[in-house]
């Protein structure tokens, strides 16, 4: 599904480069759950990024269910997005005037579903995350798990076939964390949705399949999990 | 989608109350100059436009040149005998019609007595112009000669109804005339206006004048219905080459002007026109749209201040797959949002302030809310307005990079942001200051201007027509004012003291270099001329009933002894047409005509035939009451048909100042506004850079920064922009207020302190606008600040 070739990402200051990766190449199948872990600043977030097609690499080769993303037009990444990558932040970022339900519908006018349909896909994403009761409550009036749910169901609403998600669970209590992570693991499982995480947290990386260690933008492991 | 946009606006302005509040009242104001604008270039524009023909209605102008063949005049005066001719000769010419001028005529049903505005028409006027009858034929309302056409509101004033054909009213208390048609009450913005109609076979009855087919008397108005194909310049060239032939035509040419463009347009040099009233047009379109644009600057510039917190709205859409057209339009609708509400408000705003503006205007405006072409005015505003104010920040906003704003919590500076809002505010009190500036220039000139000393005596002079039995009875009338002690001299003259045009050339003068076309004005008076009005006598003496000889004297100007080069003016003799005068008196310049030029150099001469107005000195012994009562008493005995018109010299002079007094006021008024919505941007701004900087003033305080300090930190971001506006702004004022000026013959400078005030005016202002904010920030708990992020 995704295939990175000799990634390379720096900025160029006073003729220096700082390089924050280098060298990353790696594969990811439909239907992984991939962790990306390492020490700060070693490059992450930037991996996810470029990944998500928010960052555009200095240098190497990126593919992307087979298309190549470094010459694709913004029109057709906008496609991509609409489609088949779904995004999970650390701050949430839900927008702060709509309410649950229209931000899990968002997405779904975007990619010009129709009325009915947008209502019942919310309808089941609120079900679903058993936030019917929440659904006029504006973000600010949620919980920081809660507001993550309401971040994941508007990821899934458009059935993206893929997920990328920056620290999800960085802001939240152990115990909801461990309930988005269950909640991925499902997805994953039952949904064969690909998933990508940057996390700095062993135990979320233990429920994902595969974990990529970043060290200084380099990739210094990439090891499977062997689920216990 | 559309309606998620719409709520999403909807709550956005709830939210952010501040900037939508500054938004909505700047933008109101804005939109209502624009409304009120709107209505006035519609009624202007629609001048003369309301009958069916009016494209191809013309009317007959006259040139007068001198001798080298320029043009030095040009009006609408035409003879008796152009008309016929026109009719005649001119084949496109479908109906031609003689009107006059119009006046104020006395006209009763028995006692009910009324003096309105009469004209005079051929019958062929009532086919050039549609008039709407409610009652009565057009095709034979004016062939009986005592016969008239009424307007529906003078037939109520006169009948209190409408249907009064065929019933009596008298004329000039003098003559039954039958009613043969009432139609509707004429548009006011429409040239030719009357209240009744009378037929010209009529007036040939009064006037030999009209009856006489001539070619010197420029007195009668000539309106032309070409046919529809016509071309206008052909039948210009044609009616030039027939005139050629008219031997007494020596120094007059006539041609057809478009009837409903002399409103606009009537302003003639040199045979052709070259603007007129369109300037007031476009002054008053610069000033509102001025207004509504500064209005739309705060809008701008509030929108891209908050960019930070929409930032991140963007991004996150951007990541769910919002295209970028996608957002402009949920921009756009915010933008358009609001202006849909500022334009209820800008309606509420316009209906409250038109009497104002009517009365400011001597107009009468109205809102037509049952016209279409109305309403898609109003929406093309809002569209226009919505677009203007909401694109910057809608292709602003949607251009943000997605990573970018989702990854940075605070924004850090972009030159290029920061720089276009700052010449946005500069543009905008470049305008405001410019606007001041202005204000304070007309005020001066005004000031300049009356101060200048009349040369007339004003206080206690007073005029009435002369009209009715006065004609007669002029003798009886001054005998008994005089004795009755309200008065202490008058006269009566050919017109009021303050308007004469009476422009005349060909004088002859001892001592005179060769042929000249040096215009000189007269005016025909009787005895006591000067002592009635308190001129100033330099040489010689006054009109007086003691010399016979006095018929053939004249009084003149110094203006015209210096015109003349007379070393010993008194005693020589004059040729004026033939007729010659001696000169018995000088006396000092006065004001008339205009108070901002020289005018023409003045002969006066005495001439009881030609009748117009009776000037009195009121006796300052008594009360003005008592005075004003007397010469009623005296005035209806004599005159019983007319009610007493008693108008104050000092009136007419102030009202040839009225249209700079109009244009002070608008520019007071718009300038007012320009600084009100200005500050409120200012304020928006100020309230919102505080609030982003509360953390940088709390760990600014926690380091030992003082209040004052820190109000000098956000106070003067703010004030250097204004500096640069007044920089920017005042050469620009300086150079188009003496450009101004310039058209004034008399005018007063710009002064240093005009500049001074404005500028120190603005900053003031502006200083009070933002340390305000400032002030709250400053002394604000740093704790509060530092717990906030």
């Amino acid at each position: 599904m995704i295939t990175l070739q000799n990634i390379e990402k720096y900025y160029a200051t006073k003729g220096l480069k700082s390089y924050i990766l280098r060298h990353v190449s790696t594969t990811i199948q439909q239907g992984e759950f991939v962790s990306i872990m390492g020490p700060s600043g070693a490059g992450k977030s930037t991996l996810l990024n470029i990944l998500g097609m928010l960052e555009e690499p200095t240098y190497g080769t990126y593919e992307f269910m087979g298309e190549d993303i470094t010459s694709l037009s913004e029109r057709k990444k906008i496609e991509l997005y609409r489609n088949h990558i779904g995004f999970v932040f650390q701050a949430y970022h839900l927008i702060d005037e709509m309410t649950v339900a229209e931000n899990i519908e968002a997405p779904l006018l975007y990619k010009k579903i129709a009325g009915a349909e947008r209502k019942s896909r919310v309808a089941d994403m609120l079900d679903r995350f058993n936030i019917v009761g929440k659904k006029d409550l504006f973000p600010n009036q949620l919980s920081g798990g809660q507001q993550q749910l309401v971040g994941i169901a508007r990821a899934l609403a458009a059935q993206p076939s893929i997920i990328l998600a920056d620290e999800p669970t960085g802001n939240l209590q152990s115990a909801q964390a461990l309930q988005i992570m269950e909640l991925f693991k499902k997805l994953n499982e039952e949904e064969n949705i690909t998933i990508i995480q940057v996390t700095h947290s062993e135990v979320n990386a233990g429920y994902g399949s595969r974990i990529l260690h970043l060290l200084d933008g380099v990739i210094k492991e990439d090891l499977n999990v062997v689920n216990l | 989608m559309f309606t998620l946009n719409l709520k999403i606006a909807l709550r956005n302005l709830w939210k952010n109350k501040v900037s939508s509040f500054i938004n909505v009242i700047g933008l109101a104001i804005g939109l209502a100059a624009c409304l009120i604008l709107l209505i006035y270039v519609t009624y202007e524009w629609n001048f003369d436009k309301q009958s069916k023909n009016s494209a191809n209605i013309y009317m007959a102008m006259t040139n007068i040149s001198n001798d080298n063949g320029k043009v030095f005049m040009t009006f609408d005066g035409t003879t008796t005998a152009l008309a016929p001719l026109i009719k005649q000769q001119i084949p496109e010419v479908k109906y031609v019609g003689r009107m006059d001028y119009g006046g104020k005529g006395l006209i009763a049903n028995g006692e009910n007595s009324f003096k309105k505005t009469s004209r005079f028409a051929e019958p062929d006027i009532l086919r050039i112009y549609d008039y709407q009858f409610s009652y009565g034929n057009p095709r034979i309302a004016l062939n009986d000669p005592h016969s008239v056409i009424l307007t529906e509101g003078m037939a109520k004033t006169l009948f209190g109804t409408t249907d009064v054909l065929n019933r009596s009213v008298r004329y000039q208390d003098n003559i039954n005339l039958k009613v043969t048609g009432v139609i509707k009450d004429l548009p006011a913005n429409s040239s030719d206006q009357f209240d009744y109609l009378m037929p010209w076979s009529f007036y040939e009855e009064l006037d030999a004048d009209a009856k006489d087919l001539n070619w010197g008397n420029f007195s009668y108005l000539t309106r032309v219905l070409l046919d529809a194909d016509a071309n206008p310049e052909l039948v210009n060239a044609k009616l030039g080459k027939l005139l050629k032939n008219y031997k007494q035509l020596k120094f007059a040419t006539h041609f057809l002007f478009p009837q409903n463009k002399i409103h606009l347009y009537g302003k003639f040099e040199n045979g052709r026109s070259t603007g007129g009233d369109i300037e007031r047009i476009w002054l008053f379109m610069g000033l509102a749209i001025g207004i509504l644009l500064i209005a739309c600057i705060n809008f701008m510039n509030m929108a891209t201040a908050k960019s930070e917190k929409r930032a991140k709205e963007v991004g996150i859409k951007k990541t769910m797959g919002a295209s970028r057209p996608s957002l402009i339009i949920q921009f756009l609708t915010e933008s358009m949002v609001l202006t849909m509400i500022s334009i209820a408000i800008a309606i509420t705003l316009a209906e409250i302030c038109l009497p104002a503006f009517n009365n400011l205007l001597q107009m009468n405006l109205k809102m037509s809310y049952f016209d279409t072409r109305s309403w898609l005015g109003i929406v093309g505003l809002v569209v226009i307005t919505g677009l203007v104010a909401g694109s910057y920040p809608a292709f602003y906003l949607s251009s943000f990079n997605p990573i970018q704003t989702l990854k940075r919590k605070t924004q850090g500076r972009k030159m290029l942001d920061v720089s276009m809002r700052q010449v946005l505010i500069i543009g905008q009190f470049c305008f405001t200051i410019m606007l001041i500036i202005s204000t304070l220039v007309i005020y001066k000139q005004i000031q300049y201007i009356k101060n200048r000393p009349l040369g007339v005596e004003v206080n206690a002079l007073v005029e009435m027509p002369q009209e009715g039995a006065l004609l007669t009875k002029y003798d009886l009338l001054k005998a008994r004012l005089l004795k009755s002690g309200a008065v202490t001299s008058m006269y009566h003259s050919y017109s009021g003291l303050v308007h004469h045009n009476n422009n005349i050339s060909g004088i002859k003068w001892p001592g005179m270099t060769a042929d000249n076309n040096i215009q000189f004005n007269k005016v025909l008076t009787t005895v006591d001329f000067i002592k009635t009005t308190g001129l100033k006598v330099i040489q010689g003496r006054d009109f007086s009933e003691k010399y016979a000889s006095d018929t053939a004297a004249v009084l003149v100007s110094s203006a015209t002894v210096k015109t003349m080069a007379l070393a010993h003016p008194l005693g020589q003799v004059i040729d004026l047409f033939g007729e010659k005068l001696t000169i018995i008196g000088v006396f000092d310049d006065y004001v008339f005509d205009s108070p901002y030029k020289s005018n023409n150099p003045l002969i006066v001469t005495m001439n009881k035939r030609n009748k117009g107005a009776i000037t009195m000195r009121l006796n300052p012994e008594r009360s003005l009451k008592e005075n004003t009562e007397v010469i009623e008493k005296i005035s209806r005995e004599l005159n019983p048909a007319y009610p007493l018109e008693l108008n104050f010299v000092s009136a007419a002079y102030a009202a040839l100042l009225q249209q700079e007094v109009t244009l002070g006021i608008l520019s007071n008024l718009f300038g007012g506004l320009a600084i009100f919505i200005s500050c409120l941007g200012l304020f928006g701004l100020a309230v919102y850079s505080a609030e982003q900087r509360t953390k940088e003033f709390g760990i600014r305080k926690v380091l030992g920064a003082s209040v004052y300090s820190l109000m000098q930190l956000l106070s003067l971001s703010f004030l250097k922009m204004i500096v640069v506006a007044i920089v920017i702004a005042v050469p620009l004022a300086y150079y188009f207020m003496g450009a101004w000026l310039q058209k004034f013959e008399f005018h007063t400078t710009i002064s240093w302190w005009i500049i001074l005030i404005a500028a120190s005016g603005t900053l003031l202002i502006a200083l009070l606008t933002v340390g305000y904010q400032a002030y709250k920030t400053a002394t604000s708990n740093p704790v509060d600040a530092l717990k906030y992020e």
